[in-house]
């Protein structure tokens, strides 16, 4: 039998609950309370006082990793290239927000760091600086051994430049501290309801992603390798646990498949109702460990038929 | 911890001393998932009753400083937490009458990692909130 998936939430799940009636302990507490062993946070959202926490802060957030148990994954930075109407970063102003982003997360005790970076078109292009700025702080993410990992988010699927571009960085740097972050939100076979203030006619121009871009679970298997982390983006479970948008009866077979063990992260975006999101994320739990139990028995069952022949 | 709107109804009051108000503030909590340098944030314009007044003309009380509008963008240092709220200051003479109004509101969001096309993407929210006096 394979390996065992990780399970964690991403406290982005949360939007708006955290600040309104959620602070940072009871996100805590709800995170821990799925039975997760990892935690993901937004740093420039949960961060207090972020990019320079105080000691108090720093003293909290090691007690309420100890006493939930909760090993911090992904540190989520931006680096945002637009700063100004009429202005970029440069390469080395990019840089100094990863070398920033990269220590804060070391120092919060993250082994993963996924910046955002700006984008130039509608296939989110990174912008160009990427490159150059990732490629400064590479000796720094290997002395602190966190890797960067940006992410493959709809609408870029996974055959796309966007992901040749990242592939190829890591083939002629020779890093293992870069790598990809896959969203679950690029198998998405089903549309989202309209957002607020959406309309057909945006819907069907700029926005027919959200309609899901349904990339094949199959071609996971060209970029497993240099995927060390998933964010399991999801939308809305109902009470049959049955997920409206994301197909994960075909999405956990497949990671299975390729023996993937990293965590899957619980990313809830959806409906942001006081508190709908602490029993979606339950459900999105409940869900991918009875998928994954129910692959593992089946992979048992013809093994014990083998035994009793 | 702050209201779920976007406009906060504690905070939601007239300027200037009683007879010679001359605006009134509008409290107004981080509405996006993340915090933001102050320089992605292109003004807010308010709306009252039906009578608007344009971003462009308000000014902004963040950490403890006022700002103009032109002076946003050069705010790339300056950080608006998540949960945590600006005042927009708003110019009128006489203030607003004490009472329950409709305010609405549309903050311009320059997300970097947008499309350009929807660099900056409006914001929007309304409720009703009150004046006491």
């Amino acid at each position: 039998m394979s390996g065992s998936f990780q399970y964690g939430v991403s406290l982005y799940s949360y939007t708006d609950d955290i600040g309104t009636v959620m602070g940072l302990e009871e996100a805590f507490y709800h995170a821990g309370d799925t039975g997760s062993t990892g935690i993901e946070i937004l740093g420039e959202a949960h961060v207090e006082h972020y990019p320079e926490p105080n000691a108090a802060w720093l003293d909290r957030w090691f007690a309420l990793v100890e006493q939930y148990k909760l090993q911090p994954t992904n540190f989520a930075s931006w680096v945002d290239t637009h700063i100004q109407r009429d202005r970029n970063l440069t390469a080395e102003e990019g840089a100094a927000q990863l070398a920033l982003d990269l220590n804060l997360a070391s120092k919060l005790g993250f082994k993963f760091l996924r910046p955002k970076f700006g984008v130039i078109d509608d296939e989110l292009t990174p912008h160009p600086i990427w490159e150059g700025a990732v490629e400064r702080v590479l000796d720094l993410a290997t002395r602190l051994d966190v890797i960067i990992i940006p992410e493959i988010h709809a609408p870029t699927p996974i055959r796309h430049p966007v992901v040749e571009g990242y592939v190829d960085f890591i083939q002629r740097t020779g890093t293992k501290h870069f790598g990809l972050l896959i969203d679950t939100g690029i198998f998405q076979d089903r549309p989202l309801p309209y957002w607020q203030h959406e309309t057909p006619e945006m819907r069907k121009e700029a926005m027919s992603f959200l309609d899901g871009i349904n990339v094949p679970v199959e071609q996971l298997a060209e970029v497993i390798e240099y995927t060390p982390f998933i964010q399991a983006k999801f939308h809305h479970i109902d009470e049959q646990l049955h997920d409206h948008n994301i197909p994960w009866e075909r999405v956990v077979p497949a990671l299975k498949s390729l023996g993937y063990t990293g965590y899957l992260s619980s990313e809830y975006e959806g409906v942001r109702d006081p508190w709908v999101a602490i029993e979606q994320v339950r459900r999105h739990h409940a869900l991918i460990r009875k998928l994954e139990r129910e692959y593992d028995q089946a992979a048992v069952q013809p093994e014990m038929d083998n035994h009793h022949a | 911890m702050l209201e779920r709107s976007h406009v906060q109804s504690s905070g939601f009051a007239n300027l200037g001393p009683e007879g010679a108000r001359t605006g009134f503030r509008v409290r107004f909590r981080q509405p996006n998932y993340r915090g933001t340098r102050v320089s992605l944030m292109e003004g807010i314009d308010v709306v009252v009753d039906g009578e608007r007044f344009p971003a462009e003309q308000n000014r902004y009380l963040i950490a403890g400083r006022e700002y103009a509008y032109a002076e946003l963008d050069g705010l790339t240092e300056l950080r608006w937490p998540v949960g945590t709220a600006i005042d927009i200051l708003v110019e009128k003479p006489g203030g607003l009458e004490p009472g329950v109004h409709l305010v609405e509101t549309v903050l311009r969001y320059r997300h970097p990692y947008f499309p350009p096309r929807f660099r900056p993407i409006p914001v929007q929210d309304s409720r009703h909130a009150t004046i006491i006096f």
